[in-house]
C-alpha cells in the first residue's frame, strides 16, 4: 500500500530536494510506502485534495483550518519553532519611511500565498488601508516581488519572511523592510486523513523522531526546518484556527 | 481572586474606583502616558467561560506590564481602563456568549497606570459544539479610528455616570 503525502506549494524551490529526502527517511523509519505530491500551485493542490487522494499533508495554516474543521483531518505535528511570518518591504530608494506612509491607490506586489496576503492586510490596517484601497500586482515568485519593488514598479511588496531572508544580500540591500510580523503562533501543520488512523502512530513517531540521529540534520537543513518537528494536539490546532479566525476580518 | 487596589504611580495619576460586573471593586490610577502597540505583533489571551485569564502570549504579558503569574487565573478586567464605557464590554460578552465574533477598539490599563489602544477581536472557542472558553487577539489599531472614537466613548461614559447618579 502507498500513502500520498502532499506538500503545500508554498515552499521555496530550493527546498524541493529536502522534501524528497524527508520522504525517503520517513518511509525507511515507518516502513510505510509514501508517494510525494508536490503541486505547483494552490489550484493544483485543491484539485488533488478534491479527488480525495491525499492521506497526509504538510498544510498551509489557512488551508489546515478548513481541512481540520470541515473535513476531519487530524493534526499531529508542526515544524518546531518555525512560524509563518511576513515582511512588507519597499525599495531602498523609496520615499516611504514607515507603513503609514503607504497611500490609498498604491501598488503592492504579491504572490499567490493566502497566509502572506492575509497577515499583510492586517498589518496595513493601522495605515487605514484595506483590500479595496490597494492596486494589487500578482506575480509568480518572491524574487519577482523583489525585482518589481526594487525597480519602483510597485510602492511595496509582500514576502513570506523566510523567503525574504533567503534573498541574496545584494537584493536585500536594495530593499527596505517597513514591517515584519512577529506573531509566533501561526505555523504550517502536518495532518493525516482520518482513514489512515491505523498508520498514524508509526508515521508520527517516525516524523517526530527525525533529528535524533546525527545524519538527520542534513535533511532538516535542506528542508529549512532545523529544529525538526514537534507534536501538535487537536487542541493546539483548534487554538491556532481560532486565532486565524480573528484575522479573517 | 479579587484584585488589590493599585498604588499611585505618579503624583498626577487620576484616581478612580471601578466596580466590576462580578461585584468586585478596586481603586485604579490612570496616567496620560500612552505606550505604543508593538509593530508587527499580535496580543493574544484566552479566558474560561467566566473571563478568567487562562493563557497569555509574550506580547500580552509585555504590554500589560504585569508578569505572567500575576495574570493567569485573574479576571480579564485586570486591564479595564476607567475611560472605557461599560457598554462596550457588555456588547463583547453578549456577542461571544451567543457564539459570535466581536470586534472593537479598546483602551487598556497597564500595571503602571499608563495605557495602550488595541483593535480587538474576540471569538468563542467552540469544541464539540459547545463554547469552551474565549480567545481575544489584538492588532495595532488605526489612529484615525481611535481619534474618532475617543469622543464617542467619553459620551457613553458620561451617560453611564448620569444613570448611576439619577
Ligand atoms: C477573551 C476576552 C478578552 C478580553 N479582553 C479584555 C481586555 O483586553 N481589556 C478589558 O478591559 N476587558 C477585556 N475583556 C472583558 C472583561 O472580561 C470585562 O468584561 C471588562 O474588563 C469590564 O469589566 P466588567 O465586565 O466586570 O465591568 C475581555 C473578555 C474576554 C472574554
Amino acid at each position: 500500500m502507498t500513502l500520498n503525502f502532499l506538500i503545500a506549494p508554498d515552499f521555496s524551490p530550493e527546498r524541493f530536494a529536502g522534501w524528497h529526502m524527508l520522504n525517503t527517511l520517513l518511509q525507511r523509519r515507518s516502513g510505510i510506502h509514501l508517494h510525494l505530491l508536490t503541486p505547483a500551485s494552490p489550484a493544483e493542490q485543491a484539485a488533488l485534495l478534491a479527488e480525495g487522494k491525499v492521506d497526509m499533508v504538510y498544510a498551509n495554516p489557512f488551508d489546515a483550518a478548513d481541512m481540520i474543521r470541515s473535513q476531519g483531518y487530524v493534526p499531529f505535528a508542526r515544524p518546531a519553532e518555525r512560524f509563518d511570518e511576513m515582511v512588507i518591504a519597499t525599495g531602498s530608494e523609496s520615499s516611504l519611511q514607515k507603513l503609514e506612509d503607504i497611500q490609498p491607490g498604491s501598488r503592492i506586489a504579491l504572490t499567490d500565498n493566502k497566509d502572506v496576503k492575509l497577515i499583510g492586510l492586517r498589518l496595513l490596517e493601522p495605515a487605514d488601508l484595506n483590500e479595496s484601497l490597494i492596486e494589487w500586482v500578482p506575480v509568480e515568485s518572491f524574487q519577482a516581488v523583489a525585482r518589481l519593488t526594487i525597480k519602483g514598479g510597485v510602492q511595496a511588496g509582500f514576502f513570506l519572511a523566510e523567503a525574504y531572508a533567503s534573498l541574496t544580500r545584494m537584493t536585500r540591500s536594495q530593499l527596505r523592510v517597513l514591517v515584519e510580523s512577529r506573531i509566533s503562533d501561526i505555523s504550517h501543520v502536518v495532518l493525516a486523513h482520518p482513514r489512515m488512523a491505523g498508520d498514524l502512530p508509526r508515521l508520527s513517531e517516525a516524523l517526530l523522531g527525525i533529528g535524533r540521529e546525527p545524519a538527520d540534520s542534513d535533511v532538516l537543513e535542506a528542508l529549512g526546518i532545523p529544529k525538526g518537528f514537534e507534536a501538535m494536539t487537536q487542541e493546539d490546532a483548534e487554538f491556532m484556527i481560532d486565532l486565524m479566525d480573528t484575522l479573517l476580518d | 481572586m479579587r484584585l488589590p487596589d493599585m498604588t499611585r504611580p505618579t503624583a498626577d495619576a487620576v484616581e478612580s474606583r471601578l466596580t466590576y460586573t462580578d461585584g468586585a471593586s478596586r481603586t485604579v490610577f490612570a496616567t496620560e502616558v500612552e505606550v505604543p502597540f508593538p509593530e508587527g505583533r499580535l496580543i493574544v489571551s484566552r479566558t474560561d467561560l467566566d473571563g478568567i485569564i487562562t493563557h497569555a502570549n509574550d506580547a500580552f504579558v509585555e504590554l500589560s506590564g504585569w508578569v505572567r503569574d500575576e495574570l493567569i487565573g485573574k479576571p480579564h478586567h485586570i486591564l479595564r481602563h476607567p475611560d472605557m464605557p461599560k457598554v462596550a464590554f457588555k456588547d463583547l460578552w453578549n456577542t461571544v456568549s451567543e457564539g459570535k465574533k466581536w470586534h472593537g477598539y479598546v483602551k487598556n490599563l497597564r500595571k503602571d497606570g499608563s495605557y495602550y489602544w488595541v483593535y480587538a477581536t474576540a471569538v468563542p472557542n467552540i469544541r464539540n459544539g459547545q463554547i469552551a472558553g474565549y480567545t481575544s487577539v489584538r492588532r495595532k489599531p488605526s489612529r484615525t479610528r481611535i481619534d474618532e472614537l475617543i469622543p464617542v466613548y467619553r459620551q457613553w461614559l458620561e451617560q453611564e455616570k448620569e444613570k448611576i447618579a439619577s
